[in-house]
């Protein structure tokens, strides 16, 4: 149903243009309070994140709340505390909370004390699967569930993605500096590296208007074919949580307001109203929705080889390989430059070092010269990292 | 043009020959050259047994040329002495009086030899033109000519007499809607109704009536009004001015008329206005007119004085149209070649017209050539459209018929590979037949149909369609009272259904369905009363929205919300009282009934409470038929114009307007898939009252009008939404409502030139529009119960559209508009959740977006004027937006990769060519 949509406002960026706009600098007269996070009521720990809001001008967009007490309160007075454990993150291990109770969030700041209401317990059913579909320009990535006790109905889904990155060429030595060495290509590998990233949409389904309460195809994330993702090995953890209706409207209205907005058939902005109230100040606005209940979760692993052949990502064609050799004369010259102290040991007066990628010696001599490139065509760890993550396989 | 009249003339010369064969009276045969009148007399008198009598020394100066076959005598006497001071008589024994200045009379004064009461005894050979002999009454074609009207009488009776009549297109027998009749003498003044119909009560005596009509050459009638009668006046089209701005057809109306803040304008001036795509559009026009913003180029919707679109109420031919707009508002729903004019009521709606709050826009569609079949066709960018129309039965019998298409299917495959799938597509049909049953009685019957598809990526399809039908019956009771007794069926309906997920199959539907009936009199009391009363009613059927399954996988669970029914009606009476000459009152008032109707279920509230989900007592369920509630409100109507000087008058006016029927819709712009919604015992009618003054002032022989309206309006029961509300398939809309109060006020300020090479209009705006939604029973307040800027809240406006003929072939037409910029809502903090940056908003409409401006330019090129040619052409080139700036179209900040951007959307953001071409034939 908002697809239309989605195509005049193609169409009207076909006939006009969307630019880039900054309205005059609007500046907020106070910060409101972000409380983000769910309370798990498994075994699994409970992240609450505080922050302000911050001018939309101002260059820092994280402005985390640090000293809060924040605790977790029972319908019958139970109380469970958590803990800061970086600056803005509060957690709690295992609550293991009874289903049956209603739970609220308590928070003090320095100056003021905010309070949630009551939110019953809600359990995400388990994920029937992750599923991909292969289309002509990308992969569709879905996922599926279902309550047989027809009770769930609105849900709530995130994910983190990983990845393995390669880079343009494989190394196999390194320089400490002062001269080029052997890498070790157990410990210090740099080709392979595996990198990660977590949603930043919101995504939402109901299967309120169905007649049973079942999930089916619920579109997580689209991948281009050209994306760098798919080049050789995927994985994604999609988590899935149960809300109530009010937390739906909730996170829905968050959506409309902050993803999509822009074509005039959209409805206007309006305000965000959370389930967190200050006590003292009740007309203050706070911004979030404290929910209550256990995350379903379920990984899936897509190698590029169940791939169509266009998940190839072409080579960066700004990746050029030099070769730098320890003598070399340049012509209408009789002095030897040392290139390799040039341009690759950086103690030695490289100041934009490469990294050595392979040795260039005769038959039974040492190198005469190495090849090299820029660390960004070498060195994965700079967008990743080169240790396996234990879930992988 | 000379050739028309010489058409013109052998017709009459046809009638009196029919006449004159019935009794059996010679026909002669002559031809003159430059004849002298001895020669004139000698050559008639050796072909005709009449003798002639005539005083040389008068006839010095005259010379007859005229050609003549097989005609009586007192034919050639009338080709010959028509339009000139000279007179004929015949008596019966062949003697023929030939005079100067005056005419021999051939009998007896009545009365002469007995004292009889022989007023009404036919005293002469001049027709009579009396209501008694309908079939006879003349086509009154040449300016010099005294008609007489009524039965002749010797002396003139004192008092007054009601003449009446219509007026025609000579050419194509069309009604001329909207000529003013104008006599100088007694400084009165009439305008024909939709049906070239008017009414005037005059002293008895000689009259000079000035005829103007739109698009019409300028003509006169002399006429001897000795009672009560009838008069055909047919008007010659104005084929030398083409292309000329021309507001009203009434050029004394901008100061004469009673009413304040109406609009017509012409299909020529409409077309003369360059557009995007280069379609004509009549819907576009009026965002030129003072008073008329919108919230956005290609918007369905517009807005009168500060009222929301919804609040117009837009007829085409008598018929709601409820989505006036094709392709999402790209294009007008109404077909250019077929309307013949647009009147817009911004401030004194007529007391006929009700239900809506802010104005009234009647479109009116031509009648079909009743003389002989022609066509057009029109070739543009992305549409094309013909029309075909003729005499059934000639000069009884017409009908109209046109039609539209788009091809807009190649501008989607211009679009990026995603969209390759996807089509558009839509139509519209016109056939109006109109029937004259006899001089007393016509029908008209219309019908409408359009029709929009769209289809993305193959997937969903969403399509719309307006449909109507209407019967109109005119029936004259005398020349003083005629009554307009119409009945109709409008439909609005659109469907989206989709496949693409196959367990979320659904296809969701909406209708709105009324059946009107109206009855609307006018009475001609005397040249002080025009006295107007009528009925109107219209029964609503509307089936606010059905989510079910599509496909046989679906798990869709169906969903429907109850179908509303309800009655509107309305009765009316209004009097149009000249006090004297230079005062006049136009008053009136509307009685509005409204029933809300079963089946229905309503839910009942907790007094004092907010409207929801838990504060609900019980529920009613209403049984079929039954009234569940009713509003009834009158409305009030009073205008009044009080004349300075000829040509300065003041003007105000105030009103009172109520609404049934609510467009459910928290975008911006009106969404196609917004959906009505009735007045229930929850959701109280709107209403709205406006109060206006204004200063109306002619110069240069009134070709130069110039206005300056200010008005002050509120509004009340408009309805907000809250946060997070969800319009489609709710079975509570109550809930998410919230009531909303508005004020609005401005002053307009309009001077138009309408005649010369160089024509068109300026117009300047202020005008400010706040809402303010303070109920304590909303449950949430919006900027915290203060007043805030509507969304079409634009307080500087202006335009100019002008157009300069070169030669009667090229024109050029300049269009220029400037506006402050809607409000919006703008972030004001920005915070990181769920994984993004995400924004806080403002106050609801505390900034707004850039200042619009726009200048579009356009080249007329008519083909050759040559009369006889089988086709004729014209072409059209432009530019739309020609500066190519960037108008803001809507700004937004949204989370692309988890970073906030704000951005600005621009639609013809760069110069837009464009070309049409036309063939009439």
């Amino acid at each position: 149903m908002r697809n239309w949509k989605t195509s005049i406002f193609i169409l009207i960026l076909f006939t006009g243009c969307k630019k880039l706009y900054n309205p005059p600098t609007i500046t907020a007269p106070n910060s409101y309070l972000v409380v983000e996070g769910v309370v798990n009521s498994g075994s699994d720990t409970t992240i609450i994140k505080l922050s302000h809001t911050v001018n939309i001008a101002s260059n820092i967009t994280l402005n985390p709340v640090n000293g809060a007490v924040l605790t977790v309160e029972s319908d019958q007075s139970a109380v469970y505390a958590l803990s800061e454990t970086q600056i803005g993150v509060y957690k709690a291990y295992g609550l293991n909370l009874d289903k049956n109770r209603k739970y609220r969030l308590r928070i003090k700041t320095a100056n003021e004390e905010y309070l949630s209401d009551f939110v019953p317990v809600e359990n995400s059913p388990p994920i029937d699967s992750v599923n991909f579909a292969i289309r002509s320009d990308g992969l569709n990535i879905y996922s599926n569930t279902h309550d047989a006790n027809n009770n769930t109905k609105y849900y709530r889904w995130d994910y983190q993605e990983t990845w393995i990155i390669h880079s343009q060429f494989d190394s196999f030595f390194k320089s400490n500096g002062d001269t080029v060495l052997a890498r070790d290509y157990t410990t210090d590998q740099i080709y392979t590296c595996w990198t990660s990233t977590a949603s930043s949409t919101i995504i939402l389904n109901s299967s309120a208007k169905l007649a049973s309460d079942v999930i089916v195809n619920n579109p997580i994330i689209f991948i281009p074919s050209s994306s760098e993702k798919l080049s050789s090995k995927y994985s994604i953890l999609v988590k899935q949580y149960a809300l109530t209706g009010e937390a739906y409207s909730f996170w829905q209205n968050l959506k409309k307001n902050t993803e999509q907005l822009g074509s005039i058939f959209d409805a206007q902005p309006s305000q965000i109203n959370g389930n967190i109230h200050s006590t003292t100040n009740p007309s203050e606005p706070v911004i979030g929705y404290v929910s209550v209940g256990s995350v379903a979760s379920a990984r899936i692993f897509i190698a590029n080889q169940q791939l169509p052949a266009w998940a190839d990502t072409p080579n960066d064609p700004t990746c050029k390989l030099d070769t730098f050799y320890y003598a070399y004369t340049p012509k209408g010259s009789t002095i030897p430059i040392n290139q390799v102290d040039q341009h690759i040991n950086y103690n030695k007066g490289a100041t934009y070092p490469e990294i050595p990628v392979q040795a260039i010696s005769p038959p039974g001599s040492p190198p005469i010269a190495y090849t090299a490139s820029e660390p960004s065509c070498v060195d994965c760890t700079l967008r990743g990292t080169n240790k396996q993550p234990s879930f992988w396989k | 043009m000379r050739k028309t009249y010489l058409i013109s003339l052998c017709f009459l010369f046809f009638l009196q020959t029919a006449l004159a064969q019935q009794k059996n009276i010679k026909l002669i045969s002559c031809n003159f050259q430059q004849a002298t009148i001895a020669q004139f007399a000698a050559d008639l008198e050796s072909k005709s047994s009449a003798h002639f009598y005539y005083d040389p020394t008068q006839f010095d100066s005259l010379r007859v040329t005229l050609q003549i076959t097989e005609q009586p005598l007192e034919s050639i006497l009338y080709a010959a002495f028509k339009n000139t001071n000279y007179h004929y008589a015949i008596t019966s024994s062949q003697q023929v009086f030939i005079t100067k200045g005056r005419q021999i009379k051939t009998d007896l004064a009545p009365g002469f030899i007995t004292i009889a009461t022989a007023s009404n005894t036919q005293t002469s050979a001049v027709a009579d033109y009396t209501d008694d002999k309908d079939k006879n009454v003349p086509d009154a074609t040449t300016e010099n000519k005294l008609y007489e009207i009524g039965t002749r009488t010797n002396t003139i009776k004192p008092g007054n007499a009601t003449l009446s009549g219509y007026v025609r297109d000579i050419k194509s027998g069309e009604a001329v809607v909207g000529a003013s009749i104008y006599v100088a003498n007694t400084k009165t003044g009439v305008a024909t109704d939709q049906f070239g119909y008017f009414t005037i009560t005059l002293p008895r005596g000689r009259h000079t009536l000035n005829v103007r009509g739109l698009g019409m050459r300028d003509t006169r009638r002399q006429t001897v009004l000795y009672n009560d009668g009838k008069l055909i006046i047919e008007m010659q089209e104005q084929v030398n001015s083409l292309k000329e701005v021309k507001i009203s057809a009434d050029k004394v109306a901008n100061v004469r008329s009673v009413e304040l803040g109406v609009t017509r304008l012409d299909i020529k001036n409409i077309k003369q206005i360059p557009t995007a795509f280069g379609e004509t559009d009549v819907l576009k026009v009026i965002l030129t007119l003072p008073g008329v913003t919108s919230v956005g180029e290609a918007t369905t919707g517009f807005n009168v004085r500060g009222g929301s679109a919804d609040e117009n109420l837009i007829l085409l031919n008598g018929a709601t149209i409820y989505n006036p707009a094709h392709f999402f508002g790209f294009f007008a729903a109404f077909n250019p070649d077929i309307v013949k004019d647009i009147e817009l009521y911004k401030s004194s709606i007529p007391e006929k017209f009700g239900g809506r709050l802010s104005s009234v826009l009647e479109v009116t569609n031509r009648e079909g050539n009743k003389k002989i079949f022609t066509g057009s066709a029109g070739i543009g960018l992305l549409t094309s459209r013909i029309n075909v129309e003729g005499p059934i039965i000639k000069d009884k019998t017409s009908f109209i018929f046109g039609a539209r298409t788009t091809y807009s299917n190649w501008l989607l495959n211009l679009l990026p590979d995603a969209y390759k799938h996807s089509s558009a597509s839509f139509y519209d049909v016109n056939l109006d037949i109109s029937h004259q049953i006899n001089d007393k009685n016509n029908i008209y019957l219309s019908s409408y149909i359009s029709n929009d598809k769209f289809k993305l990526n193959s997937d969903t399809t969403y399509s719309y369609s307006n449909k109507s039908v209407s019967l109109k019956w005119k029936h004259n009771y005398s020349t003083k009272l005629f009554s307009l007794i119409s009945g109709g069926f409008d439909r609005y309906q659109y469907d989206i259904n989709s496949t693409a997920n196959p367990v979320n199959g659904y296809d969701l539907a909406f209708n709105i369905n009324q059946s009107n009936f109206k009855a609307d009199f006018t009475y001609y009391l005397n040249n002080k009363h025009t006295i107007d009363f009528g009925l109107n009613s219209i029964l609503y059927n509307i089936n606010p929205g059905t989510f079910e399954p599509l496909g046989a996988q679906s798990l869709v669970l169906p969903q429907v919300v109850a179908p509303e029914q309800a009655l509107e009606s309305a009765l009316y009476l209004g009097d149009k009282y000249d006090v004297s000459t230079n005062f006049s009152i136009s008053a009136g008032v509307r009685f509005n009934i409204y029933n809300y109707l079963g089946p229905q279920t309503v839910d009942n509230y907790a007094p004092n409470l907010p409207r929801e989900p838990g504060n609900v007592l019980d529920s009613t369920a209403f049984s079929k038929g039954h009234i569940i509630n009713t509003y009834a409100a009158p409305d009030i109507r009073l205008s009044a114009r009080y004349l300075l000087n000829d040509n300065l008058s003041v003007k105000a006016g105030y009103n009172t307007l109520h609404q049934y029927i609510h467009l459910l819709s928290n975008s911006t712009s009106i969404s196609p898939t917004d959906v009505y919604k009735l007045s229930d015992p929850n959701i109280k009618p709107e209403s709205g009252d406006q109060v206006s003054l204004g200063l109306f002032q002619n110069a240069k022989q009134n070709t130069i009008e110039m206005s300056v309206e200010v008005y002050y309006k509120r509004l009340r029961n408009y309805l907000d939404y809250k946060s997070g509300a969800v319009l489609l398939l709710n079975q509570h809309i109550e809930q998410d409502v919230i009531n909303t109060k508005g004020k609005a006020y401005g002053a307009e300020f309009l001077l138009k030139k309408t005649a010369g090479k160089l024509n068109g209009w300026i117009s300047y705006t202020y005008s400010r529009t706040f809402l303010k939604q303070d109920d304590p029973n909303a449950g949430e307040l919006i900027n915290e119960g203060n007043w805030y800027p509507a969304n079409y809240d634009k307080p500087h406006s202006f335009n100019f559209t002008g157009n300069y003929r070169f030669t009667h072939r090229y024109s050029v037409s300049l269009d220029v508009a400037y506006s402050t910029g809607r409000p919006i809502t703008l972030p004001i903090a920005k915070y990181e959740y769920a994984g993004s940056e995400r924004v806080f908003y403002s106050d609801r409409n505390a900034y707004r977006i850039p200042d619009y401006f726009r200048s579009d330019f356009s080249i007329n090129i008519e083909g050759n004027h040559r009369v006889h040619q089988k086709t004729h052409n014209s072409w059209t080139v432009g530019v739309y937006n020609l500066t190519g700036r960037q108008n803001a179209y809507s700004t937004f900040f949204t989370e692309q990769s988890g970073v906030i951007s704000g951005y600005k959307l621009s639609i013809f953001a760069s110069p837009i060519p464009f070309i049409n071409y036309n063939i009439r034939f």
